[in-house]
């Protein structure tokens, strides 16, 4: 690596590959729990293993993101880090922080650990995503102040460009839309509409940021592209990310209670969002066919390019797909959103950490890239979890029609859990398929120890 | 503008042409790409008639399978069913996205300067 600094970013990719590994197996565990209602009830019932399950991704990829700022930020800037012990502060009190919120999670009932945590001193408490005891968010400021900190001293004083500063946005943007998760007003519909101010405009926001400048920035490392194109596309991905996202936000308030205008504003901008999304699947397709060298690091092209594929169909496609006010109006809060999820999380944001770390931890290793024969083991895992990702929408996707049709369509509809017990079917093809997943995993970190001679340039 | 950025951007409108049928104006973009294959299916330059035989020819393929398919299915299915529902509208999602696919793949060729081939299409190069 070209700075020392830079090895700072380590910990947090590791501690993001660890956590991401809890994740799936929680899903897995929640995957069983539809069809096999007790399966570890009491120890572990239905909505904590989903909180844990969606907590331990969002913290996962804030390592990821993290990890990739520390790593990214020096390079483009043309300097050390300004901190790096302040960097590696913060690595261990995010992950003190998030492993005992975790464990609350699983050994103290939920409404014991409100009470032990101030949750009546300002009661942040008890909303999707956002679970999060109160010191616990305290932390995540905390760890994102000063990450901002110590990234933005390291721009201020080196070289600006538009991947750092577009990264540096990003990040600024999530630690500033967090703010709204203390905002917890007692009016339900005031609520809802301020939630979706962290939860929309992080991921169809803010993130898209930080995931076009990660993009970016490899395409360039692998491609040998020039800076500028890559540059030019990057601004072009971020306006449009912005334009679309920002009244998008729209498309949550067709139905919480907000006035009917919204219908009309989040059906015509959401519709544009999967634009910045076919931008970016073109962008590095383009980059990688104008490429002016063969990297050694194969694996890390195949993620970057996986990443803008599952990217516009999981986010673009698949948000597309319900998005519009009328077509919402029957698939709101059905299995379609949960099939969108799954593979605009896995798409956009997983595949886009994976790619960094692809990239960057064989150079935190000392070479280049990785042994021809780790290189093929990871391309078999990115294959076994993309395709598994594939048919875990499309089988969420095919249980969420058939529950919409069960539930809102039908001549005499029927209640939410008859129309569950018509298509466990389904959630059994996406627990098996979730095992694939999990295969996939268990063989990209297996990849990590498998060792061999440095694969060179061809 | 000279003949290399021409040649460029005839194969990128040709795929762009593909694309905005599929996702923008169907019909219309079908037209106007009708245009251009009439225009350039013979060209002498290899990447532009490619790209325009190419993209054409995908359309066709497009249509069937996104109108036709789909029509069959409504009209031979009982659409009271929801199986019918389910399978009909899995099919359309992935089919179109999968098209849509193809047509990025080739926009990138497009606009790197390189010959596309859609898969199984190979004979309308």
């Amino acid at each position: 690596m070209k700075y020392q600094s830079q090895a700072v970013a380590k910990p947090y990719f590791i501690a993001a590959i660890g956590l991401f590994l809890g994740q799936i197996l929680f899903g897995l565990i929640m995957g069983l729990q539809y069809v096999v209602g007790d399966y570890l009830f009491p120890a572990i019932p239905f909505n904590v293993a989903r909180m844990v399950h969606t907590n331990l991704l969002i913290v996962w990829l804030l390592f990821g993101f993290m990890g990739a700022a520390y790593y990214l930020i020096p390079e483009e800037s043309e300097r050390e880090l300004y901190s790096p012990k302040l960097a590696l502060a913060m690595f261990w009190i995010f992950l003190v922080a998030g492993a005992a919120t975790i464990l609350g999670y699983l050994l103290v009932p939920y409404a014991t650990l409100a009470e032990m945590t101030g949750n009546d001193i300002l009661a942040t408490m008890g909303r999707e995503f956002l679970e999060q005891p109160l010191p616990t968010k305290v932390g995540i400021v905390i760890v994102a102040l000063a990450m901002l900190f110590n990234l933005s001293m390291t721009v201020l004083k080196g070289r600006k460009t538009a991947i750092n500063l577009v990264m540096l946005l990003g990040l600024w943007g999530l630690a500033i839309f967090f703010l709204f998760s203390f905002y917890n007003p007692a009016n339900l519909v005031k609520d809802k509409f301020y939630w979706w101010w962290v939860v929309h405009l992080w991921v169809e926001g803010v993130w898209e940021l930080i995931m076009g400048a990660m993009l970016a920035f490899v395409l360039i490392k692998v491609t040998g592209v020039d800076r500028e194109v890559i540059e030019k596309w990057l601004y072009i991905i971020i306006a449009m990310a912005l334009i679309s996202g920002l009244i998008g936000t729209g498309h949550h308030y067709y139905w919480i209670g907000t006035p009917e205008y919204w219908q009309w504003w989040g059906s015509v901008f959401s519709a544009m969002e999967p634009i910045p999304f076919f931008m970016m699947t073109l962008f590095a397709f383009n980059m990688v066919n104008r490429r002016r060298r063969e990297h050694p690091n194969q694996a890390a092209v195949l993620w970057a390019l996986g990443t803008g594929v599952m990217a516009f169909l999981g986010a673009g496609v698949w948000g597309f797909l319900h998005t519009l006010a009328p077509v919402n109006f029957y698939t709101h809060g059905s299995q379609i959103t949960a099939a969108h999820g799954h593979m605009a999380f896995y798409g956009a944001y997983a595949m886009v950490v994976l790619t960094m770390i692809s990239y960057t931890m064989p150079i935190l290793r000392g070479r280049e890239a990785n042994s021809r024969k780790a290189q093929v083991m990871e391309m078999w895992a990115f294959w076994l979890m993309t395709i598994a990702m594939v048919f875990i929408t499309l089988f969420l996707t095919a249980a969420g029609i058939l529950q919409i049709w069960l539930q809102r369509i039908a001549a005499e509809p029927m209640g939410f859990m008859a129309a569950q017990d018509q298509v466990a079917l389904f959630y059994w093809m996406r627990e098996i398929t979730g095992l694939v997943f999990f295969t996939g995993l268990t063989l990209y970190i297996v990849s990590f120890f498998v060792k061999g001679e440095e694969a060179r340039a061809s | 503008m000279n003949a290399a950025p021409r040649r460029i951007s005839r194969a990128v409108l040709a795929e762009a042409l593909y694309l905005v049928n599929l996702l923008l104006a169907p019909g219309l973009a079908f037209l106007a790409l009708l245009v251009l294959f009439r225009r350039h299916r013979d060209s002498a330059d290899a990447l532009t008639r490619v790209h325009t035989r190419q993209a054409f020819a995908a359309s066709l393929v497009a249509g069937t399978l996104l109108v036709v398919v789909p029509g069959l299915i409504a009209l031979t299915g009982d659409l009271s069913q929801p199986a019918v529902w389910t399978m009909l509208l899995l099919y359309f999602v992935c089919c179109h996205a999968g098209l849509v696919m193809l047509g990025v793949l080739a926009l990138a060729r497009a606009l790197a300067g390189q010959a596309y081939v859609y898969p199984l299409l190979g004979g309308f190069r």
